[in-house]
């Protein structure tokens, strides 16, 4: 009803702010704004001799250059036995020396500089950046070329890296959140490695030459897309990086495992964990869908109609209207090479438990029941559609989000059509969505608290697997 | 994740005689009749704006009896005025004030603990609800959200802090007079309804936020311990008591004692025409009426004569935080201990990374900061995670041995002048977005009482010596100022 009384306000005409100057302010609900002259930003794209593809734009507000190369690797690639050999890969090729520079004189010389050179990966992307004043561009960027390409693992290095993540195994079960995030993610992606985590073992397993294997495999430049943005000579920049990066003569040619799709199978579970807390963590979700779905821009309106906005159908309720949380939300993360998820998500304190799971389902059941109102339409596509413009606000943001789109393969009108596209949902759109989307009945829940001051018996939800939280971590 | 924060808040706060001029002519000023503040810097890399307002009252400010009102505030400020977020507010008005009367009576009644009476308690109860039903008939839910939202805006918050409360926004530039039209209604016509409901959402941040996270709970602990006096050590959010006895009637109170034009400090950076934008902030604000100048804390903090150890037993692994205490910001030496902070705790080459991460590998994790505020004296921080099997002692050691080493050795030049380097860079680097040039604007403005202390920093801290160091390690880094805080983990103490 009410987003409705807002929408209508809108259509009356209203005295312009101009004239308004010396009499009276006007009402925001009425008001009316000059027009808006946005250009989305594109940056240049160029491929390098070596045949890798880079994103430009050079602004020069700044005496800054940032730099990124994103690498097809990830933890989707690690064996089964050494989870985590990704993670480690990206962290020691920063932190163990690159060619033939120690990690101490690394480290020193950057920071000397005041720049950074950093990597990491995460579950289907390795990313190596740079971040430097001007004038310490190029010394900069043959730290990132070694980094990136001629990491050398010191052996020191590798060891402290392996005994700080068993550190943070050590350390994953003491803040109940983060137990429940992990355990969801397992849950929805059990029997895929989106879905295995990082153990004692496996961490304990992973040689020297496991990380080189690994590294020589996927840190190639026929395997990266680089985006460069700042205060630089296009010309200048370009004869740079064309004599930085040159591809091996007697590479072989390049090979990235088949990895499957996670298994469909949405099979409703409750997972308890206990913590002894005066809130519990309440997290429930199953899989999503993916970018190749036509559904997309619906799922997106769906997405913050349902838990995505303040104004939100589960922070409306839960939050504003029955003051049972501070922070509840629900989030279609939209899967770029795998199938993505669908996860809702609380705290409440240990008495509201079960009302508020129950809550949480029946708002989240009633989107595939009836469609949602106008008034909730044109709220979240106004929003989406007048926003769009903060997603280029940077150079770094606008190439960055370039290089991601062709790294993931988005078409290449993407973000051109992306507003057009948002505008074109219906509410019939975003109902079947739902109904295709979420399936309320075969959620995956991780409750994480203290069962004993729940407000009704856990198992009203369904039958309970206890977690197991203790720390199979020899001292 | 907050205390990290911090860290790099301070760093990007650094200015270089080159930047510094271009801070300096960017930057226009403007104080409106009324007392507010206006700063402001035109920046067209997209056509886009960040509003900010800082209010220079924050949870410091509090009486004994309203502690967690600036921060639960913050939150009722978010629920409309006269005009916005109600239907009619004619009808709603005598249903809000029938509300606060049961309200007040309920807490009463509760206040007298166990002499109170149940049957009276479930009355004004029941009372309650059946009002709140009634009022919530004329409640439009969160329309100021939903006014930024359709229009574009984004990232529209608020927070508290010990110093301070800030309101917040980006929105598309031909926007910004949606901003100016809500905030100043905002600051006039406030009509804190749902007042009860966000109670216990603020009861449910407080589960969230401390009691349910070890490592912020003892964070909480070790704060309230390290001060005696001072309101410094009170949690901005309040405890769990104090919360449940805030009343509207003690919102509406500092709301109408502290929200004045002359206690604002409003910074308006991105895609503007400072003259026009001058312009539109004169045509609604100017007409608000200035207000009590907030008043300063005059407790001071007795001077600590012994150690103070602060245990925390939690299902969860060692933690272990040390506090000194020590001058306010822009105090000569303040600027000591940023330099102090940098050359200990900041990056791959601070101290305390190579001696304890990657040398005696003894620690996980380990950083330095100034906390909990920067308008009193307050503490120079340092928190590490031991690496099993090494103990709190062990970690507590080696941090104690590097700040002994200061005191005696002094600094190399090349150590100084890295961080001089590095300041220059974050010079640059905080001038790359709307929003982040916005907050250090309204932040300083209001914490060292002049943003330019953004630009002057930078000659400060090159003008920091050795035998600087040397003295202030000397002053403050000793057993008799120290506090320490730490996590044994449940049945694995002695």
């Amino acid at each position: 009803m009410k987003p409705l009384i807002i929408s209508i306000c809108f259509l009356i005409v209203s005295i312009t702010s101009a004239s308004a100057a010396d009499q009276h302010v006007t009402t925001p609900r009425t008001m009316k704004f000059p027009e808006l002259n946005f250009q989305i930003p594109k940056g240049e794209r160029v491929v390098l001799e070596c045949g890798t593809p880079v994103y430009l734009l050079r602004d020069t507000e700044l005496p800054i250059i940032n730099m990124t190369a994103m690498v097809r690797v990830g933890s989707v690639y690690d064996p089964p036995t050494k989870s985590g050999l990704s993670a480690m890969v990206g962290s020691i090729m920063r932190s163990g020396g690159a060619g033939g520079i120690t990690p101490e004189a690394m480290d020193d010389e950057l920071e000397f500089m005041a720049s950074a050179v950093e990597s990491g990966a995460g579950s289907d992307m390795g990313t190596v950046t740079l971040t430097t004043l001007k004038k310490n561009f190029s010394r900069t960027l043959q730290i990132f070329n070694e980094v990136l390409l001629h990491p050398d693992f010191s052996e020191v290095r590798l060891e402290i890296a392996r005994k700080q993540a068993i550190e943070g195994l050590r350390r994953q079960n003491d803040d109940p959140k983060e137990i429940a995030g992990r355990e969801i993610n397992r849950a929805i992606y059990a029997g895929h490695p989106l879905g295995d985590i990082m153990t004692f073992a496996s961490v304990s397993s992973i040689s020297r030459q496991d990380l080189i294997d690994f590294q020589r495999r996927f840190y190639r430049l026929d395997n990266m897309i680089l985006a460069v943005s700042g205060d630089f000579d296009r010309a200048a920049l370009l004869k740079e990086l064309n004599s930085i990066f040159k591809r091996g003569k007697n590479s072989c040619a390049l090979d990235l495992p088949e990895i499957p799709q996670p298994k469909q199978l949405f099979q409703s579970e409750v997972l308890y964990g206990k913590k002894e807390v005066n809130q519990t963590v309440i997290r429930m979700g199953h899989l999503g869908l993916s970018k190749g779905s036509p559904d997309i821009y619906a799922v997106r309106l769906l997405d913050y109609i349902l838990g995505g906005s303040f104004t939100s159908r589960l922070t409306m309720e839960i939050r504003t209207n029955q003051g049972l949380a501070y922070s509840v939300g629900s989030h279609f993360d939209i899967g770029r090479r795998f199938t993505g998820s669908f996860i809702a998500e609380t705290e409440t304190k240990a008495e509201s438990t079960i009302k508020t799971v129950n809550l949480m389902k029946n708002i989240i059941a009633t989107l595939t029941k009836e469609p949602v109102s106008d008034g909730e339409l044109n709220a979240a596509r106004e929003y989406m559609i007048n926003s769009f413009m903060f997603g280029f606000t940077t150079p770094a943001s606008i190439v960055t989000q370039r290089a991601r789109l062709e790294y993931y393969g988005y078409p290449d009108d993407y973000l051109e059509q992306y507003r057009n596209n948002i505008a074109k949902v219906t509410k019939t759109d975003i109902l079947n969505a739902a109904r295709k989307y979420l399936h309320p009945e075969a959620f995956k829940l991780v409750v994480i608290g203290d069962a004993a001051k729940f407000d009704q018996p856990l198992t009203t939800l369904g039958s309970v697997r206890e977690l197991d939280l203790k720390l199979n971590i020899p001292k | 994740m907050k205390r990290i924060l911090l860290v790099v808040t301070l760093l990007a706060a650094f200015a270089t005689h080159l930047y510094a001029a271009t801070l300096e002519e960017k930057v226009v000023e403007k104080t409106l009749k009324n007392g507010m503040t206006l700063l402001m810097v035109e920046r067209h890399t997209s056509p886009t704006v960040s509003a900010w307002i800082r209010f220079r009252v924050g949870s410091v400010d509090e009486r004994s009896d309203e502690r967690g009102i600036a921060h639960l505030l913050e939150h009722m400020l978010f629920k409309g005025t006269t005009t916005l977020g109600t239907k009619d507010y004619a009808a709603e008005k005598p249903i809000l004030d029938k509300i606060e009367k049961v309200a007040l009576a309920l807490t009463a009644e509760k206040a007298r603990f166990e002499k109170a009476d149940a049957g009276k308690i479930a009355v004004l109860k029941k009372q309650l609800a059946a009002l709140e039903a009634e009022a919530s008939k004329y409640v439009i839910k969160d329309e100021f959200f939903e006014l930024y939202s359709k229009n574009g805006g984004t990232g529209y918050n608020a927070f508290t802090s010990r110093d301070g409360t800030t309101y917040l926004i980006s929105l598309p530039s031909n926007k910004l007079e949606l901003w100016a039209a809500i905030e100043s209604d905002r600051l006039q016509n406030a009509v804190l309804r749902e007042f009860y409901t966000e109670r216990s959402v603020v009861m449910e941040e407080r589960r969230r936020s401390y009691d349910a996270d070890p490592e912020s709970k003892l964070w909480e602990t070790f704060v309230a311990s390290s001060f005696l006096a001072h309101p410094y050590g009170q949690p901005t959010i309040g405890w769990m008591s104090d919360i449940e006895n805030l009343t509207r009637s003690k919102a509406e109170q500092f709301f109408h004692s502290y929200y004045a034009p002359n206690n604002a400090i409003v910074a308006i950076v991105g895609d503007i025409d400072t003259k026009k934008t001058i312009a539109l902030v004169e045509r609604y604000f100017e007409r608000i009426k200035p207000g009590k100048v907030v008043p300063p804390v005059t407790t001071v903090e007795p001077r600590q004569s012994g150690e103070r150890r602060i245990e925390q037993v939690a299902e969860a692994e060692p933690t272990v935080i040390m506090g000194f205490h020590k001058p306010a910001i822009t105090t000569p030496d303040d600027y000591v201990f940023d330099v102090i902070s940098m050359i200990l705790g900041s990056g791959r080459t601070s101290r305390f990374y190579k001696r304890l991460v990657i040398e005696k590998q003894i620690a996980s994790d380990i950083g330095a900061f100034d906390a909990p505020g920067n308008r009193y004296p307050n503490l120079f921080v340092v928190s590490a995670n031991p690496r099993t099997p090494h103990t709190i002692k062990e970690v507590e050691e080696a941090i104690q041995t590097e700040l002994d080493l200061l005191k005696t050795t002094p600094v190399a030049v090349r150590d100084l002048q890295r961080i001089l380097n590095n300041i220059e860079y974050e010079e640059a680097r905080q001038m790359g977005t709307n929003g982040g040039l916005a907050r250090n604007l309204t932040e300083y403005e209001a914490t060292t009482g002049n943003w330019r202390y953004m630009i002057e920093r930078r000659s400060k801290i090159a003008a920091v010596t050795p035998a600087d160091i040397m003295r202030v390690a000397a002053t403050y880094f000793n057993r008799e100022n120290r506090t320490v805080g730490f996590i044994t983990k449940k049945g694995g103490g002695k």
